[in-house]
């Protein structure tokens, strides 16, 4: 009995002894300034032969690590060990999804030089599209990241391309696609409304279908606009006014008919800024 | 025939007996359970951790119990010498070594079914639905530890206790790695060196023929042939290991 109690009492005071020694370690603020964790970084080869055909585990561990590693933010030397820890991990298991998406999130980090990163992130992007080539979803938030991040519109079209090709994308990448090369490339008149057409043309549900009719009803009436628009200044100044209707620019012979946008409805006139509305322009705004 | 089933009934039920079983299947069970504490940890799909942790945990739990199990219950056999008793009844030693293998197997696979239901569990309860291509990767698992029950029972009847689990454990290894060889085979000048590699490739069983777990993890198509050809080449292995085994064994002095 009393060596029983011995024994338990030696028991309690060492680990009470190793409790106490691993709250003051956790108390000391030690330094990583080169990230020395990181700098024996095992190369993928190595570790797909040490995870005995679990590569997949073994990327999901460094994963987990990474994650938690990098939440800490701090603007710190250590970020320069990102991409190596995100190649190896994609290495590990190439249809990591979420390492791609989560990995370029980070290096989104203004932690480092902009153009670094995003130099980085392409490349993430890129391997992950070389990877799982048929993976839209990749694709889109790449484009995504491009155009919202770094407002690199050509970078945002290319991913949106090869997203809107691939099989099984939703129509909507089309017309993201759309709506950026008018805005990124200028596009002509003749080039977005060929786009929108085929678009339409191709949509397979009601909505796409609504959302490409709207696409074209815009570009009519941007191009009506551009030509309506200057013929009612110059009558506002000879006139004295703002015309309330279409109908005395067609007597006075400056029109052939009152103009009617894409779905057949007269343009309104709006007398505040003497310009040209559609009567669906509400609708589609 | 009603030899064998005596003999491996018998050692199956003195393997369910066996403290150490329920010590791996405990510890299975656990990393399974944490599997979802990892999951918690990750940003992104939870499932892809849970199956990873869960398959990579299963492989590695019936190892350690085809490993640790196969080994003793042989050599217990022959150290205590109780394998007199059994012989000295009309029973032949490929008979009497082939219900072991059997029995063992059994273990290891009745292990394998409750870790596999466990996981399958686990997956749905944690939101990751019911995968019955799961089933498909630890079955490939199944086909794998018969190959190292084999092995473990030609080690068993060649070598000491410790010395044929390490083999053993060895021989899973380098089963996992053996495709390095044959990549080795690209790189070595001259053909002597080339034909040593190769020969040492179709030597060593390539364990990860039997390996599906990416593909299943990931959703990825598994061509049919691919299996069928893995279940081949592990049934042709596992018989050619368990005929050196009872070879040996038949002619092995057990005074």
């Amino acid at each position: 009995m009393k060596r029983g109690i011995i024994a338990l009492l030696v028991v309690a005071i060492l680990l009470a002894g190793a409790v106490t020694a691993e709250r003051a370690m956790q108390g000391i603020d030690r330094q990583d300034p080169l990230g020395r964790h990181l700098l024996y970084l095992p190369s993928p080869e190595m570790l797909r032969l040490a995870s005995l055909g679990n590569p997949g585990l073994v990327a999901d561990v460094l994963y987990l690590w990474a994650i938690q590693y990098y939440a800490q933010y701090q603007p710190h030397d250590r970020f320069l060990y990102l991409e190596p820890i995100f190649n190896l991990i994609t290495d590990l298991d190439p249809r990591y999804d979420d390492a791609y998406r989560i990995g370029a999130l980070i290096m989104e980090l203004p932690v480092t030089e902009e153009a670094k990163n995003k130099a980085a992130v392409i490349r993430l992007f890129d391997k992950a599209l070389r990877n799982m080539p048929g993976n839209y979803e990749i694709a889109e938030a790449a484009g995504w990241d491009m155009y919202i991040r770094y407002r690199d519109k050509a970078e945002a079209i290319r991913y949106f391309e090869a997203a809107a090709a691939m099989p099984g994308a939703p129509h909507r990448l089309e017309r993201f696609l759309g709506v950026w090369r008018e805005q990124g490339e200028g596009w002509s008149f003749d080039d977005a409304l060929a786009y929108w057409r085929e678009v339409r043309d191709e949509a397979e549900s009601r909505y796409d279908r609504t959302m490409s009719e709207r696409q074209i009803y815009r570009l009519y009436a941007g191009h009506d606009e551009e030509r309506l628009d200057p013929m009612l200044k110059r009558w506002s100044t000879r006139h004295g006014s703002c015309p309330s209707s279409w109908q005395p620019l067609v007597d006075a012979g400056w029109l052939d008919e009152v103009p009617k946008d894409y779905f057949g409805h007269p343009y309104r006139i709006l007398p505040d800024s003497c310009s040209t509305m559609g009567q669906d322009e509400a609708h589609v705004n | 025939m009603r030899s064998i089933r005596v003999i491996a009934a018998n050692t199956f039920r003195e393997a369910v007996r066996d403290r150490v079983l329920y010590l791996f299947l405990g510890f299975a069970t656990l990393l399974l359970a944490s599997s979802k504490l990892f999951g918690m940890l990750t940003v992104g799909d939870q499932s892809k951790i849970l199956k990873d942790m869960g398959l990579g945990g299963i492989q590695f739990f019936t190892m350690l119990i085809a490993v640790m199990m196969s080994v003793l219950l042989i050599s217990r056999e022959i150290d205590s010498r109780t394998v007199y008793f059994i012989l000295a009844k009309p029973i032949r030693r490929w008979q009497f070594l082939l219900g072991k293998y059997v029995g063992l197997l059994a273990t290891v696979l009745v292990n394998l079914a409750l870790m596999t239901f466990m996981l399958l569990l686990f997956v749905w309860a944690y939101g990751g639905g019911f995968d019955p291509r799961l089933m498909l990767a630890t079955g490939m698992i199944g086909v794998e530890m018969a190959l190292l029950v084999a092995f473990a029972t030609l080690f068993a009847v060649l070598t000491r206790p410790i010395l044929g689990s390490v083999f053993t454990l060895a021989v899973f290894v380098v089963g996992h790695v053996s495709e390095d060889l044959w990549l080795l085979t690209r790189h070595l000048p001259g053909s002597i060196g080339r034909g040593v590699v190769t020969v040492l490739y179709y030597l060593v069983p390539n364990l990860e023929r039997f390996n599906f777990k990416t593909e299943v993890v990931h959703g990825l198509p598994i061509p049919v042939t691919a299996v069928l050809w893995a279940v081949l080449y592990g049934v042709l292995f596992t018989a050619l290991v368990l005929f050196l085994a009872c070879l040996r064994f038949g002619r092995r002095d057990l005074k």
